[in-house]
């Protein structure tokens, strides 16, 4: 047979043809693929080295919210908001008084007998002496408000929905909005990747607000100038990672930040200089996928969570 | 003056475009960290921006234009290879082999069947622009246009003529390859001209380990039946030879008068010239009137039962859709449920949708299924009847001339032609 070399060459190729097209389409079912090579796990990043963790979780609260909303601290007291309720609790867990509001409100700030909340684009101050609530001007449609700073002579709101900052008098008539942008090179501006965008006013008179894409906490001034800035990008323990982190934050009573992760859901603290100190609750104490707990701190430093998951206030305490 | 201005205008574009695509990369800033993660390669490449798409329609209807030109006008073999080495270079490794042309038409397909997906004006283009061309100048998009054809077509070594029957019978193959990618791509199940593209992995360095050994096995066979995948499998070609057959001009062996010297006769790789006919051996030969007529009364009955087939298979080809077979699976192994590797399953679990909805959509799929496999069954049928019937069929010819259907447009046999113009 002529070419009886090449032939069979061939028929053997025709086979090794066959057979790959064949397992090939047998073999992508979904019973028969392989365990996904490419998972992406952060399990790895969820161990926290145990010399790290300098609080204690002593107590929690069981608020009664089907949907909690935000926690802060004033005087030692407790302001809980929930469904369409601000509770007022003491240290101890007791409830002390309700209110009840108009709007299922998203945050609050409490500050000079004022709770200022916002539901959506939506601004509201109660009065706790005269127990009268008026409403301000709501923003632009698109607005989201996430986080509410006051002192005595101005009132900020973080604005997700337009990435922006909007400085209110006490009165509510507003003064100017700024939007995080710096010189040339220096810093992006607000990246708001989802609806976190969190701002505090320190008791040294300081607004801090985070930059949530960036992994930043900025330092501004009140017209909106950059003053100084820290942060810590990383899947480490001490950095922020995913789109967008801190959560949340606050300010212990010698200024030192506390902060509050999604994603990897974790407190840490961390100095006044922005350096790592340690953590306050692992990603062990949260649920699976769970949701970045809302943050405030007493005068002793305790550290009190809002876990929206278990719907509880958790009290977190330092451990000398 | 006019000249220089449209050169002005054309570079201003170009800048936009390109400014476009860089701002909108850097419209948002990197996050700065590592997890160590290691991110799963790209399957198809990513589409082009902007005006590039337009800029492959382009060079793809140059190099078109250039093929015709070499094989009817230049009569150049030098011009057609060096031109299929440029397509290789750009549609193949540049480009990564997409978009192609062969398996542009399951786009169409798919866009005529699915309201919700439509194709772009350059995919269009890709599938129209070398069947207009085929019908006006023969496959030229197969001799230099085509990055599959140039990869197989530089390693043809000793190229061995196949038996008729043997032709005959492996080029049946495309028609029920053709058949079962417009099923599959009418259903939305798979495109599957793309996906066992032999060579596509090879232009992207990135396929799978068998995949690579399937493309080089069809280059090592390349090396003695030429072209194998063009002529024995291409869908595409299908439509191409439909085309051709119908073209306007053809690459012609000779340039003037043939003076059947049968120089050529050895020249064509593929088999695709056709030899002068002896009218008085046909006759000899037995009763063709006959058979004709019997062949063609089978015709129907080859359709009826390629359509018996089809409606028969029609399960087992509906399992190739991802709904039909998840839905089969989790109602015969409802345990696989909690088996958390099964990526197929969790996504399904994990997308809300509840088994009464998959199931319901898996017994739409399967009776589209059984309609489109009837149908294909029967186009497969009509096929074969019309392959029979066509062995039956004498054409006068006293010229060797290449087969308007199955010839390339290569251009190798012009070059052994020893007519001068």
């Amino acid at each position: 047979m002529k070419n009886k070399g090449i032939t069979i060459f061939l028929i053997a190729l025709a086979v090794i043809i066959v057979i790959i097209i064949v397992n090939e389409y047998l073999s992508d079912k979904p019973d028969k693929g392989k365990p996904n090579p490419y998972q992406y796990s952060v399990e790895e990043f969820k161990k926290i080295d145990p010399s790290l963790i300098r609080y204690k979780e002593s107590v929690n609260f069981r608020i009664g919210f089907d949907n909690p909303a935000a926690i802060a601290i004033y005087n030692d007291t407790i302001y809980a908001a929930g469904d369409d309720i601000i509770k007022i609790i003491d240290l101890k867990g007791t409830l002390s008084g309700q209110i009840n509001l108009p709007v299922s409100p998203h945050t609050l700030k409490v500050f000079n007998d004022k709770i200022f909340f916002a539901a959506g684009n939506r601004l509201f101050v109660y009065n706790m002496s005269d127990e009268s609530t008026s409403e301000w001007e709501p923003l632009e449609e698109l607005s989201f408000i996430t986080a509410i700073a006051a002192n005595a002579n101005d009132i900020f709101i973080a604005d997700a929905g337009n990435r922006r900052v909007v400085r209110y008098s006490p009165e509510g008539h507003l003064i100017s909005v700024f939007d995080g942008k710096a010189e040339e090179g220096a810093l992006h501006g607000f990246i708001i990747p989802s609806a976190y965008f969190d701002i505090e006013i320190n008791d040294e008179g300081k607004l801090w607000i985070v930059n949530p894409g960036m992994h930043s906490l900025e330092n501004y001034t009140f017209e909106g100038q950059l003053r100084s800035h820290w942060k810590h990008a990383s899947m480490k323990t001490e950095g922020f990672s995913g789109c967008c982190n801190p959560a949340f934050f606050t300010f212990l009573s010698d200024g030192r930040f506390v902060t509050s992760e999604k994603g990897l859901v974790r407190i840490k603290t961390y100095k006044v200089s922005g350096e790592f100190e340690g953590v306050v609750a692992a990603p062990d104490k949260f649920i699976e996928d769970g949701h970045a707990p809302d943050i405030a701190a007493d005068s002793k430093n305790n550290i009190y969570a809002m876990d929206f998951d278990k719907k509880v206030i958790r009290v977190f305490n330092p451990v000398d | 003056m006019k000249r220089k201005l449209l050169y002005i205008f054309l570079t201003f574009i170009f800048c936009i475009t390109a400014l476009t695509s860089y701002s909108q990369q850097q419209r948002f800033p990197k996050p700065e960290f590592s997890s160590g993660y290691e991110q799963p390669d790209v399957v198809t490449p990513e589409p082009r921006s902007g005006g590039f798409e337009y800029l492959d329609v382009a060079v793809l209807l140059v190099v078109l234009s250039l093929a015709a030109w070499f094989a009817l006008r230049k009569r150049s073999r030098q011009g057609i290879l060096w031109l299929s080495v440029f397509t290789l270079v750009y549609f193949g490794f540049y480009r990564n082999g997409c978009i192609c042309s062969v398996g542009s038409f399951q786009n169409i397909t798919l866009s005529f069947f699915d309201a919700g997906y439509s194709v772009s004006i350059s995919t269009l283009l890709f599938f129209l622009l070398p069947l207009i061309f085929a019908l006006f100048f023969g496959r030229v998009f197969c001799a230099g246009a085509c990055p599959l054809g140039a990869i197989q077509d530089l390693l043809i070594v000793k190229p061995l003529s196949l038996p008729k029957w043997l032709n005959k019978t492996l080029g049946l193959i495309p028609y029920i390859y053709l058949a079962l990618a417009v099923l599959f791509a009418a259903t939305g199940t798979d495109f599957i001209v793309c996906r066992y593209d032999p060579f596509v992995g090879i232009f992207r360095m990135d396929a799978k380990f068998h995949m690579i050994v399937l493309g080089i096995s069809f280059l090592l066979m390349g090396m003695f039946v030429a072209r194998p995948y063009c002529r024995f499998l291409c869908p595409y070609g299908v439509l191409l030879s439909w085309m051709s057959r119908f073209s306007k001009w053809h690459l012609t062996i000779t340039p003037s008068l043939c003076i059947k010297c049968k120089l050529c006769t050895t020249s064509c790789p593929f088999d695709a010239i056709d030899f002068p006919v002896n009218e008085k051996e046909i006759v000899q030969s037995g009763p063709g009137t006959k058979k004709f007529i019997v062949y063609a009364m089978l015709i129907p009955l080859w359709i009826v039962a390629g359509a018996f087939v089809g409606e028969r298979s029609h399960l087992y080809l509906s399992r190739a859709n991802q709904n039909v077979y998840l839905a089969e699976l989790l109602i015969s192994d409802p345990e696989i449920k909690n088996d958390p590797d099964n990526i197929d399953v969790q996504t399904f679990l994990e997308s809300g949708k509840t088994m009464e909805t998959l199931v319901e959509e898996a017994e739409v799929m399967r009776g589209q299924f059984k309609t489109g496999s009837m149908i294909a069954g029967g186009f497969i049928g009509l096929v074969i009847g019309l392959t029979l019937i066509n062995t039956t069929v004498f054409r006068k010819r006293q010229d060797y001339v290449p087969h308007r259907g199955n010839c390339l447009s290569c251009g190798r046999c012009m070059d052994y032609c020893p007519v001068e113009k």
